[in-house]
């Protein structure tokens, strides 16, 4: 009994919040892709690359803030060059999506050890991270006060990108164009825009997002950057993305499951259980996510 | 040979294509290699070294060539049928894992029992491990590609966390691995003090039957068909679940023989590092050559030379080996805008030659007028 | 007397350049393989209904295409109101007052019906913000102006065709069209509601003074609603006449070349036992609503039985109830006298039923497949194309879909072409062939010539008909109601899912049938 205490503290849910953030990130821009009708399976490797490069930076210049700005200057790039491929050339998704992920795993373990000289992992006290937000009123109150406070910035960037991406996709006419592109891509195209610029939009939305995510992954907390560090997050964040039916509160709060599983995982190994079965616990939950999420679809079908 | 020939001359667009890709992903990877300041004729000339310098090192290539081959078409059958299966990793985990365990326990039998159930032990794992996500899909279209990436970490852990557990070996100098198979259930070297086992052989069956089920008989163009349109193949009648759930299971099961042979034919034991994502080095060939079994099979040489070399160059430049996995990607990249590219090329060529015909037309009216 | 005829014609002329709204200037549009549009030239004068007809694949469409932006022409000039159109894009067509209706609805189904009027050109606040009660409001502005009824706050995807149609007119008019381009607009709708759209053209034209180009290939509306009609054929415009001058005969034999009449289809022999028994079906939709209510049919040997119903009145489900695609919710299927309920299409295909699927596209063909194995699959077991089942025999494999290719009248590359290179006739030929060839007792037909042209739909009509005297039990569901009054034996309409009436055909005529399909039962007698 006092074991199961034991798990269910405070750090508990600040771990869930730490955890989520990057996913929340790429699965923000997931559900912008896949509203522009474009299955994004890459964001595991754009996510990695942003990692990198904010790492990468941070170090040379001594900035967290360039560190962020290059993560994001990538995720531009790279997701300029996903829509390239996937709109322009319309090649396969899935392909792509696959090759790139290889492509970013692979070019960040060869670029560390051509540039930092080492394998596997490069952390340095040079690698300036991101800072911790602390507001001293929320000190006086409890329980929020510890949870609210001292968390990475990006934490709190985060919760407001939430709120920005659904104001985009249902209060302005871009999010509008961007959900009629993927829904029915003629209807635009017929009334004078072009889909195929929404979808390069999405993309790059896309890659940004997962950009901030890497630079979050690599810079919030641990201020290191560790080979394939992404994690399968990028698919993880693509499973809430339909877990949440690609809308944005509720994607976040699929995110936010994730991270308190995650954090449930790590808190049981301080328990005594070995790690290497609690790491199996986000995944088989994305497994059982994604079931759930079908086979409650197809109910809600049959009732309607 | 003639119907080769006359493959190579159907294909004959799509093999300079390629042919031209793969040159300027090597050109794109000499690039690398001089921005990062290494010698890329260097580095080149390692990895064939490392390929091909020895009878060692050429069996090397060639076990490589195997585990390529294998996955690759692993990724082949199930895409013919249309489902995508990622998870090869986490089925080659869990097939190599049955099949040790199958090897500890019945230690003291005969090894004519004991292979073949360990054989089978590998098929049963590998395969069940991919008819979940199969079913899955088949029966309540939940994404396969997610499900099976999912699954391939927690396949992973778990047998990490058995090898760190309950099968940990007290064998001296070794740490987080089962025990040893014994020797007289592992494959015998083919070439000696080399990867390369007997494994080879049961590889070529297994490769063989691919090419054979997936090309010329009947099952194989009612997974095609099913793969490509499964919406027509349920409405012509055809099993399409059975087909799909069973592609599924027949690229599990690949994925876990690929996990034994791993196990009996080059470490003995099980290590949590068995494979350093083996699978998705296959599936790579196999994207790049469009699902074709006879063109992974070739193209899996290839690979392998890469692959092998660029292990080889890391040791001798410094270069990391990570280079083949670029140079891998960036011909997927090459390959898959060419078609795209070509695309639009020739629909721009058929417009100017429209464009020409008409002009010449009226000038002819004109003419005539 | 000729002086004067001169002058005549010139003045004429003079009148027909100020009156001149859109200037087609030597059109031609190359797509791979086809001449699509062929050196067309054509004036479309201000507030006049201009038909443009001619068999699919003539051009028509295209040339709206072009018009509209979609398509750039390989060469040639368009002039809107005298302003050369140079990006050749809808934009711009758009704003030189062209507005399009396409043939499939360009809607988002998920939108509300506001939302997609004012599409790309939404009311905003604060500059970037979408300001939707006002974008309401200006749907109800529109509305209210038009005499169009349709509630701007419906979700498009719920609401009927009919409807759907008002809500493109009404986008084109909140884009200020003053040329509104009907591509096929009456393809989806009843007898009655073809009515109620010539009554909203017929206001606009002579409340607001707009411009309409009517796509059609029912000659008879283009004589209801036209003021002249150009004809097209095989790319090139053929001539462009005064609808009071011409007839529907000679309208046709402009179409296609030479004077059509349709061949007299032979029906022979009795019907014999009932091989289809259909009892108290219920099935859902793709949403899971409720799509046939309670259907109970019966075909017999040597008869078709002939389904007339609106698009989305539950046919199309009815009929995959029948051949296995689609789960049935309740209710006895016989088919040849087996039970067939809840049996997948394989096991009821079996049971001696072959089916024509309505989407070719989607369902009747595997379009990344060669010719060869679309005509082969179905019967890639059978002992003489398969040893023991497994090893292929290629040789007798090419030899069997060579023999269908010739038999059939495919024409095309050959039997190792992609089944999704060929023409929309040919594939559905591919489709009849493999169908046909199964030489089974029971055929269920859907959409037999959608999209093909006369040639190969008269040729896919007498190959029903034979099928029919051969004794064959056939159902047969099109959207084309000439198609199932001159094919059926007997007729059923339904509607919302249930049958409102039967009929012998040849004692209905096709205002009576609209009647019954929009809903109006029959009292059985």
């Amino acid at each position: 009994m006092n074991q199961i205490l034991e798990v269910f503290n405070m750090g508990l849910l600040q771990n869930t919040l730490r955890s989520a953030t990057p996913v929340v990130l790429a699965a923000m821009g997931g559900l912008l892709t896949e509203h522009a009708g474009i299955m994004n399976i890459g964001m595991d490797g754009m996510i990695l690359m942003g990692a990198f490069v904010a790492v990468a930076v941070s170090f040379t210049l001594s900035s967290a803030a360039l560190g962020v700005v290059a993560a994001v200057a990538m995720g531009i790039l790279v997701g300029l060059f996903f829509a390239l491929f996937v709109v322009k050339l319309k090649s396969d998704e899935f392909i792509i999506g696959m090759a790139l992920n290889t492509f970013a795993g692979a070019l960040t373990v060869y670029l560390l050890r051509s540039i930092f000289g080492v394998k596997g992992t490069f952390s340095d006290k040079g690698i300036v991270g991101l800072p911790k937000i602390h507001l001293d009123f929320l000190d006086h109150i409890p329980f929020l006060g510890p949870l609210l406070n001292d968390n990475s910035m990006f934490v709190y960037v985060t919760w407001v990108l939430v709120f920005l991406t659904w104001l985009f996709l249902y209060r302005t006419p871009y999010g509008f164009w961007m959900r009629a592109a993927g829904e029915h891509p003629q209807s635009l195209e017929t009334a004078g825009i072009s889909p195929v610029r929404m979808k390069f939009l999405a993309s790059v939305l896309c890659g940004i997002f997962c950009g901030f995510a890497g630079a979050h992954l690599s810079l919030g907390y641990l201020t290191m950057f560790t080979e394939g560090m992404s994690g399968d997050r990028g698919f993880i964040a693509f499973a809430c993305v339909l877990f949440g039916m690609a809308n944005p509160p509720k994607v976040f709060l699929a995110a936010l499951l994730f991270g308190f599983l995650q954090a449930l995982g790590l808190r049981l190994q301080s328990v005594g259980v070995p790690a290497d079965l609690t790491s199996i616990i986000p995944y088989a939950s994305t497994v059982l996510m994604m079931v759930y999420v079908v086979v409650s679809g197809n109910k809600k079908k049959k009732k309607g | 040979m003639k119907g080769i020939l006359k493959k190579i001359a159907d294909n004959r667009n799509y093999l300079v294509s390629l042919a031209l890709s793969i040159l300027a992903a090597f050109l794109i990877g000499a690039l690398l290699m001089m921005v990062t300041g290494y010698n890329p004729a260097a580095g080149y000339s390692a990895m064939l070294k490392g390929a091909f310098g020895s009878s060692r090192v050429f069996g090397n290539t060639l076990a490589k060539m195997l585990t390529l081959c294998l996955t690759g078409l692993a990724t082949a059958v199930g895409a013919r049928a249309g489902l995508f299966n990622v998870g090869g990793e986490g089925q080659l985990y869990l097939g190599g894992m049955a099949a040790t365990v199958v090897g500890i326990w019945l230690c003291g039998l005969s090894p004519v029992i004991v292979v073949p159930l360990a054989f089978a032990a590998a098929i049963i794992a590998g395969g069940f491990y991919a008819w979940v996500p199969a079913v899955l899909k088949v029966k309540l279209n939940v994404s396969e590609v997610i499900t099976t990436i999912m699954l391939n970490s927690v396949a992973i852990y778990f047998c990490t966390w058995l090898c760190n557990g309950p099968l940990k070996s007290a064998d001296k100098g070794i740490s987080g691995a089962t025990d040893a198979v014994p020797d007289n259930f592992v494959f015998g070297q083919v070439i000696a003090r080399s990867n390369l086992s007997t494994a080879i052989f049961y590889s070529a069956v297994i490769a063989f039957l691919c090419w054979y089920i997936m090309e010329k008989t009947s099952i194989g163009l009612e997974m095609k068909v099913t793969g490509k349109n499964p919406r027509f193949a349920f409405f012509s009648g055809l099993k399409k679940d059975k087909i799909m759930i069973w592609a599924m299971v027949a690229s599990g099961a690949i994925c876990g023989l690929v996990g034994m042979f791993e196990v009996y034919g080059y470490q003995h034991r099980f290590l949590p590092t068995i494979s350093n994502e083996f699978f998705f080095d296959g599936m790579l060939v196999a994207m790049i050559m469009n699902y074709s079994p006879l063109g992974i099979i070739l193209m899996s040489f290839f690979f392998a030379v890469i692959d092998i070399g660029a292990g080889a160059m890391e040791l001798s430049t410094g270069i990391s080996h990570e280079l083949s996995d670029i140079i891998f990607a960036i011909i997927i990249f090459l390959m898959a805008a060419e078609g795209g590219i070509s695309r639009a090329f020739s629909a721009r060529q058929l417009q100017k030659k429209a464009r020409k015909k008409i002009s010449m037309d009226a000038e002819k009216e004109v003419q005539k007028g | 007397m000729r002086c004067a005829f001169f002058i005549l014609r010139n003045e004429m002329r003079e009148q027909k350049v100020q009156d001149t709204i859109i200037k087609f200037d030597h059109i031609s549009m190359q797509f791979p393989g086809v001449l699509a549009n062929d050196d067309v030239s054509l004036d479309i004068r201000k507030g006049e209904v201009f038909a443009l007809v001619g068999e699919n694949g003539a051009g028509k469409s295209t040339l709206m295409n072009i018009l509209y932006g979609i398509h750039t022409p390989t060469s040639g000039e368009i002039y809107i109101k005298d302003r050369k159109l140079t990006r050749h894009e809808p934009g711009e067509s758009i704003a030189a007052g062209i507005g399009m209706v396409h043939q499939h609805f360009m809607l988002v189904p998920s939108f509300t019906v506001a939302q997609n009027i004012v599409l790309s050109r939404e009311p905003r606040k604060m500059g970037f913000f979408y300001d939707l009660k006002q974008a309401e409001k200006e749907a109800e502005n529109l509305v209210a102006e038009y005499g169009l009824k349709v509630d701007p706050k419906a979700t498009v995807g719920e609401i009927s065709v009919g409807l759907q149609q008002r809500v493109e007119i009404l986008k084109t008019l909140y884009r200020g069209a003053e040329i509104l381009i009907l591509d096929e607009p009456t393809a989806v709708l009843t007898p009655q509601e073809t009515e109620e759209l010539f009554a909203v053209i017929r206001r606009i034209v002579k409340e607001k003074n707009m411009t309409v180009i009517i796509i059609t290939h029912k000659l008879y509306e283009v004589m209801a609603i036209s003021d002249r009609v150009g004809v097209m054929r095989q790319g090139k415009l053929i001539g462009v006449e005064e609808t009071k001058n011409v007839n529907e005969r000679i309208l046709a034999s402009m179409m296609v070349g030479r004077e059509v009449l349709l061949d007299q289809l032979e029906k022979t022999g009795t019907p014999g036992q009932v091989l289809i028994d259909v009892r108290d079906v219920h099935a859902d939709d793709n949403r899971g609503l409720p799509a046939v209510n309670g259907v109970s049919l019966r075909v017999r040997a040597g008869e078709i039985l002939g389904i007339a119903a609106i698009e989305g009145n539950g046919q199309s489900e009815l009929l995959e109830v029948i051949t296995g695609m689609r789960p049935l919710r309740s209710g006895e299927i016989h088919i040849a006298g087996q039970n067939a309920s809840g049996k997948t299409p394989g096991e009821i295909r079996d049971m001696g039923l072959a089916h024509i699927p309505e989407d070719r596209i989607a369902t009747g063909v595997s379009s990344q497949s060669s010719v060869k194995e679309n005509l082969i699959i179905g019967k890639e077991r059978r002992p003489e194309f398969a040893k023991k089942g497994i090893h292929l025999r290629q040789s007798s494999i090419a030899r069997y879909a060579s023999d269908l290719f010739t038999k059939y009248d495919l024409r095309g590359a050959g039997i190792e072409t992609g089944a999704g290179s060929l023409s929309g006739g040919n594939m559905q030929k591919v489709v009849v062939a493999r169908e046909f060839s199964f030489d089974t007792p029971i055929l269920v037909i859907a959409q037999p010539t959608r999209g093909v042209d006369i040639g190969a739909m008269e040729f896919i009509h007498k190959q029903i008909i034979a099928k029919r005297n051969e004794g064959c039990a056939i159902l047969l569901v099109s959207a084309d109601l000439d198609e199932v009054l001159r094919l059926s034996d007997r007729v059923i309409t339904l509607y919302e899912g249930r049958v409102t009436g039967q009929f012998e055909a040849g004692k209905i005529d096709k205002m009576e049938i609209g009647y019954y399909m929009t809903g109006n039962r029959k009292e059985e007698a």
